[in-house]
């Protein structure tokens, strides 16, 4: 794979506006499966949520498989949603996740854009 | 409009952080400080899209929730997008030559920047911030809801009984909503139900004097509009026959209250004329088959024949009937005393049932649905689950001081403390005695009629009952199916209005609602108001119930509950067990505990709701556990079971 990059963009909170650029070769993990991005509180995440207390430690992941990104709560304490209509979905297990598409990670709302 | 300086805006933008305690200035902090300023340029422009700057203001703090409960840094530092936001408006200012910052300077930035949360609500409320910025721009200073169109002429139709004033505020809403007409004629005032809402038929003109088709005109509280149009868009729209009373056009608000309105077009008869089923119940020549023949196929394909299996909970589907389960008067949180009970989904109903006065209680994890800010209240509830439930286990709290703590609807609150002023047994217990029994409302039994001597007393049953399970089945039901929400067109054809609880529920609801509205509105004036002679009637039910006839010694009572019998016979048909008719009583009784409380019907009727609830627990007591409602064995979600 070529080095790929993806922005995660915090849309809410303190931190509301900043960018975070992720690279297949300097953050996360790849192997042949994919590569994949952790969401938390604890510093050593590649999405570190310091200033939110309602995100967990280790609180999601975000996988990119076959061209495909999707979302993963890792059985966080506050949950995480994909933003719709009317209330927000909360998130079990893998779902897809659209580049651009608004999630939110305890009271952290991000999103991927390209 | 006065000058509002960009200090001004960001120390009103500072509070309201602090008040959703953020501790940092975002891009929503922002937005809201300019749709708070008084009659300003951004609450202008929302307004003529139809929202309350209330309504958005709710919007964006329900996206940004509260913040944390201790603060993670000090100061109040701007968020990125902040800066950002303010470096956009300050370059407006600047290429317009100015050296201040306008409110138009900063809502142009925050529009054009495009992502931040004001934008991203305003998106989903269908507002196109492109659109926005464009009128933002054209605007003049004056705002733009300032130009009252009072010369809008209202007349009154013949039929319009003078003897009941309109508010000023419904004819300023009715003003702004047709101010493209030359003038409308108030036709008539259609009763409403048991809620706040007023109801007209209004005809209006064009400019070249042209008459245009009647509208129902629902004038209601903004939060109850606003909610009502998007509910319509969800569970309505899509499934309405296609002749029926639908909703026009978006809400229409009005700065000068919190009243806002909607129109739905209404087709009226063949003499011009509308009317609700209150009216025309008398001159329908046979009521009960109207009811059976045409409410019911009308509607039913896509309401409630698409029903599905739905065993649940009782509560979950009627609990929010009932009074609030506690009234607390709020303490700040650092007075909790640790003796405090505490409050929490899933809730122990006999934790609270038995509480004092002055009780300290702990709720936590409670949603807000409702801020009454004229009397310093919050009303909170469980939040959780389906439509029903999440109103279920209404707390109501006093004496918050709501300027200095932000509640907004759809926020959890993860703990609020209080000391109990009511509770629910006490408040239903109230209501009886307001109708002034002829019994003892703390037995077990109440007096019957002649075959049933004795009945259960409903104030002793309905905790247990809202323990038990019901096996119904669930599909789209209209939530509110009272006679007055019920128009009867041309052609005797049905409509229905007023969706404002329209959900997916419990489909014997809007049946057993039918039936009570029945009872209230064409068996009960013919009958004397007194206890002996709701006991009679009670006796008349019970065969009904029993599916025995109406004896022809009682031709008057016979005609009577014909429309009641034509209710059961779609009932029949809707229940989900052929002749289980335990989920039907279950419905009865919950609908008919919430309407001997009502203000707005006679005394004479109340007690006549009393009774049916009483009857209907009677039946539910002589019907097999399998038979619709069922007793629990284990321990369910609650946990909260009572030894017999």
């Amino acid at each position: 794979m070529d080095d790929m990059t993806i922005d995660v963009a915090i849309m809410s909170g303190v931190e509301d506006g900043t960018l975070l650029e992720m690279a297949l070769s300097a953050n996360g993990s790849a192997n042949d499966q994919g590569w994949t991005l952790s969401i938390g509180r604890r510093e050593e995440n590649d999405v570190c949520l310091r200033n939110d207390t309602y995100v967990s430690r280790y609180h999601a992941l975000i996988h990119f498989r076959d061209g495909k990104w999707y979302l993963e709560d890792c059985n966080s304490k506050n949950g995480t949603f994909l933003e719709d209509q009317f209330e927000d979905a909360r998130v079990s297990g893998t779902v897809p996740l659209e580049s651009g598409q608004l999630f939110r990670v305890g009271r952290t709302w991000l999103r991927l854009q390209s | 409009m006065a000058k509002v300086t960009l200090g001004d805006i960001l120390i009103n933008a500072r509070q309201e952080s602090i008040r959703m305690r953020h501790y940092y200035l975002g891009v929503e902090h922002l937005f809201i400080s300019l749709l708070e300023i008084q009659g300003g340029l951004t609450a202008s422009l929302l307004e003529s899209y139809g929202f309350t700057p209330r309504y958005i203001v709710d919007a964006i703090r329900r996206v940004a929730g509260k913040g944390n409960r201790q603060r993670l840094w000090a100061g109040m530092p701007n968020t990125p997008r902040a800066d950002i936001v303010l470096g956009i408006a300050n370059d407006l200012a600047l290429d317009d030559g100015r050296s201040e910052i306008t409110e138009r300077d900063i809502l142009t930035a925050i529009l054009d920047e495009g992502a931040g949360i004001p934008v991203r609500v305003l998106r989903r409320l269908a507002i196109e911030p492109e659109g926005l910025i464009d009128r933002a721009r054209s605007s003049s200073s004056q705002p733009i809801t300032g130009m009252t169109p009072s010369y809008l002429r209202i007349e009154f139709g013949s039929g319009f009984d003078v003897s009941t004033e309109i508010p000023e505020d419904h004819l300023f809403v009715m003003r702004r909503m047709f101010q493209t007409s030359a003038r409308i004629r108030i036709e008539r005032r259609l009763l409403g139900g048991h809620s706040s809402a007023a109801l007209y038929v209004v005809t209006p003109y064009g400019v070249e004097g042209g008459m245009q088709s009647p509208l129902v005109v629902k004038i209601d509280h903004a939060d109850s509009i606003l909610e009502e149009a998007a509910r319509y868009e969800a569970h309505v729209r899509s499934t309405l026959p296609p002749l029926t009373a639908r909703l026009e056009d978006k809400p229409t608000t009005v700065e000068t209250s919190d009243l806002a309105g909607l129109r739905y077009t209404f087709v009226v008869d063949a003499d011009g004329k509308s009317r609700d089923l209150r009216e025309a119940a008398g001159s329908l020549s046979n009521l009960g088959e109207w009811i059976q023949k045409s409410i019911y196929p009308y509607f039913g394909k896509t309401w409630w024949n698409q029903r599905y299996p739905y065993r649940f909970p009782v509560w979950t589907e009627y609990d929010w009937l009932l009074p609030p389960l506690l009234v607390l008067d709020y303490l700040p949180e650092h007075d909790a005393p640790p003796d405090a009970v505490v409050v929490r989904d899933p809730v122990k109903i006999h934790q609270v049932r038995d509480l004092d006065y002055g009780a300290p209680v702990v709720i936590e994890d409670f949603t807000v649905i409702r801020v009454y800010r004229d009397l310093n209240s919050i009303q909170l509830t469980i939040g959780k689950g389906t439509e029903a439930s999440r109103r279920a286990h209404k707390i109501l709290v006093r004496g918050i001081n709501l300027s200095e703590f932000a509640f907004f609807r759809g926020e959890i609150v993860e703990r609020m403390v209080g000391r109990v002023y009511e509770t629910r047994a006490a408040l239903l217990m109230q209501a009886l005695s307001a109708l002034i029994p002829d019994f003892d409302g703390a037995d077990d039994t109440i007096p019957g009629s002649e075959h049933l001597v004795r009945l259960p007393n409903p104030l002793r049953r309905y905790e247990s009952l809202l323990e038990e399970f019901c096996n119904g089945s669930l599909s789209k039901i209209h939530g509110d199916m009272h006679l007055g929400n019920i128009l009867v067109g041309a052609n005797n054809t049905p409509f229905l209005i007023d969706f404002a609880q329209t959900r997916d529920g419990h489909t014997l609801f809007d049946w057993a609602m039918l039936e009570l509205s029945l009872l209230n509105e064409t068996v009960m004036p013919a009958m004397s108001g007194e206890w002996d002679s709701v006991r009679f009637l009670i006796g008349y039910l019970a065969l009904i119930n029993q599916g025995q006839e109406i004896p022809g010694t009682a031709p008057e009572i016979r005609r009577a509950l014909m429309p009641i019998q034509a209710v059961r016979a779609v009932a029949e048909r809707c229940l989900a067990r052929p002749s289980a008719w335990g989920e039907y009583y279950i419905a009865l009784a919950m609908a008919a505990m919430r309407a001997y409380g009502w203000e707005t019907i006679s005394l004479g009727a109340r007690r006549l709701m009393f009774y049916v609830a009483a009857l209907a627990f009677h039946e539910l007591r002589e019907k097999k556990p399998d038979d619709g409602a069922e007793t629990r064995t284990t321990g369910g979600a609650s946990g909260s079971f009572d030894a017999p």
